[in-house]
């Protein structure tokens, strides 16, 4: 199968969309957007200097048909939602998002109701354009660069202004093997604080649902779920997180789920490998403590 | 100013992994239905841009005749007019040329604003391929939006934090949830109120549907087993806690 990837440039995303690619079969070659060198080796490498995604559709389809390209790979981020369904629209390709598997034999699976099911599909027509949720496929090492061919800037139907990145404390979500997660539980913004105490101690990331997010207690880079950060840590603290299916779809890779939730009823224990029926607020103090003595 | 909302009417999201079956395919039909979870949040958006600035607010839907008196609350919230598109497809291109055909008949919508994915299938692409079956502009999740100078400026959320981008003309945004769009709960005489509006009801159209073949929808087991841990001395399970991690290599 011939694959093209459309990725900026991060060298996580693109390792994921290489490993993705290659179980179609041979090497994808890739459309990077922004600047900078493009990370790995590829047949053939595109850049588009373009600041927003969504200008390079028209850029990517009459590529896509001029080198005839059948499987086209983007990430289930903010970058794949800008480009996905215009581009199948323009190139008259079915379009599948947020993949968490694929078999050479061209079939995929992605996940229905918030998680709670799961669909494969059999892609039968090409070009056809796959969006691949992150953290499901390991990503692949890039190494060296390839010098591009520039395919200049995107259109101008969007205009950038500004950015404002949100530095995270301490370690990534994305990178933490630890992560220590709050929900509505935790009653209020300030009752995080002890999530962050605890996380400093053990070199793990602060995390948040969707319910604390909506509560203004954490901000939307902080929340795990399946329109948030898929993250697959070693172990995942839940703290006061009810688990509802929508949060647990973005922690199904963790191998260890440890839930404190003061309702032995809550769903979140469906999905811990350890529970603790509690207050958080007796619970996480006792486990800094420990922590601490075990430094 | 004309602003259309995109409503989906779909199966409790809210019904535990444990609890959930299928029937065909889909969920069984006996869980309730409602609209979908950023669906509310979209309506909410719309309410306050028509509040800023006079717009009119229409409210779009495909789906079932039953799902009227569901799709009534975002037009207790704020909703102008209520259209449906009578259908049932699956396909996200059936589904777009459907919700296409509704905003042409409408005429002069200048923004289309929708949930940042549906709460059953989970696509997130439906907006962007109405967006591009339109020649819209598309932009997902989308947190604020402002008219200025003849352009929409709007803020979206990404995985590293936030952007401002500007367009003119028309566009379809999918919005995400931020606690300034927290759907409001209508007012009970805007409920009643909303039991007199007609709805616009268009049969829907066949549509090219996308062409990928459906082989299975299954529910994935759930194999972990949860050991709760005895809550006697706080300190102590801290400590065991840490010991059971440390055994299975997780820490």
């Amino acid at each position: 199968m011939k694959s093209l990837i459309i990725e900026i440039i991060d060298p996580k995303r693109i390792g994921e969309l290489v490993t993705a690619g290659r179980i179609f079969g041979g090497a994808p070659d890739i459309l990077a957007i922004g600047k900078g060198g493009i990370p790995g080796a590829y047949g053939k490498a595109y850049q588009a200097d373009e600041l927003v995604a969504a200008n390079i559709v028209d850029v990517a389809a009459e590529l896509i048909q001029r080198e005839g390209y059948e499987v086209i790979l983007l990430s289930a981020t903010t970058v794949g939602a800008e480009i996905a369904g215009r581009l199948s629209v323009a190139l008259k390709a079915p379009v599948i998002s947020e993949i968490i598997g694929i078999a050479a034999d061209m079939t995929v699976k992605r996940p229905l109701y918030g998680g709670k099911a799961v669909a494969q599909y059999k892609i039968n027509k090409f070009p056809v354009v796959l969006t691949i949720r992150r953290k499901y496929f390991e990503p692949a090492v890039l190494e060296g660069t390839t010098p591009a061919v520039s395919l200049g800037a995107g259109g101008a139907g969007i205009t950038f202004v500004s950015e404002e990145e949100i530095k995270t404390e301490g370690i990534p979500l994305e990178d933490a093997d630890i992560i220590i997660s709050g929900g509505r539980g935790i009653g209020a913004k300030e009752n995080f604080t002890m999530l962050r105490e605890m996380a400093g101690i053990v070199n793990a990331a602060v995390g948040a649902s969707r319910g604390a997010v909506d509560e203004g207690w954490a901000a939307p880079t902080m929340q795990i779920g399946q329109t948030g950060n898929i993250v697959a840590p070693s172990v995942y603290f839940a703290v006061g997180i009810s688990g509802a299916s929508q949060h647990l779809a973005g922690i199904a890779n963790a191998k260890c789920v440890v839930a404190i939730n003061k309702d032995e009823e809550a769903n979140i224990f469906k999905r811990a490998r350890f529970g603790i029926v509690a207050d958080y607020k007796t619970v996480l103090p006792a486990l800094t403590k420990a922590l601490k003595e075990e430094q | 100013m004309h602003i259309a909302v995109l409503a989906k009417v779909v199966p409790d999201y809210e019904v535990p992994a444990g609890d959930f079956e299928l029937v065909g395919g889909r969920a069984h039909s006996r869980y309730t239905r409602m609209i979908g979870l950023y669906d509310e949040n979209a309506i909410e958006t719309g309410v306050q841009l028509k509040e800023k600035y006079g717009a009119t607010l229409s409210v779009i839907s495909y789906g079932k005749t039953e799902d009227v008196s569901l799709l009534r609350k975002a037009v207790a919230m704020g909703g102008d007019t209520l259209n449906l598109v009578i259908g049932e497809s699956d396909d996200p291109y059936v589904i777009a040329a459907n919700l296409k055909m509704a905003v042409e008949k409408l005429g002069n919508v200048d923004l289309i604003l929708a949930g940042q994915q549906s709460a059953d299938m989970d696509r997130g692409i439906v907006h962007s391929i109405l967006a591009e079956m339109l020649g819209y502009s598309f932009l997902p999740k989308i947190a604020f939006i402002e008219f200025d100078q003849g352009g929409w400026k709007v803020r979206q959320i990404h995985e590293n934090g936030s952007r401002e981008l500007e367009f003119k003309g028309k566009g379809v945004l999918s919005i995400t949830s931020i606690p300034e769009n927290v759907p409001r709960i209508p007012a009970v005489r805007s409920i009643f109120a909303a039991k007199k509006k007609p709805v616009d009801k268009m049969e829907g159209i066949l549509g090219a549907p996308m062409n990928v073949e459906e082989l299975s929808v299954q529910i994935p087991r759930m194999e972990s087993v949860c050991e709760f841990l005895p809550m006697e001395d706080v300190g102590q399970t801290a400590k065991l806690l840490l010991a059971k991690l440390r055994e299975g290599r997780y820490l």
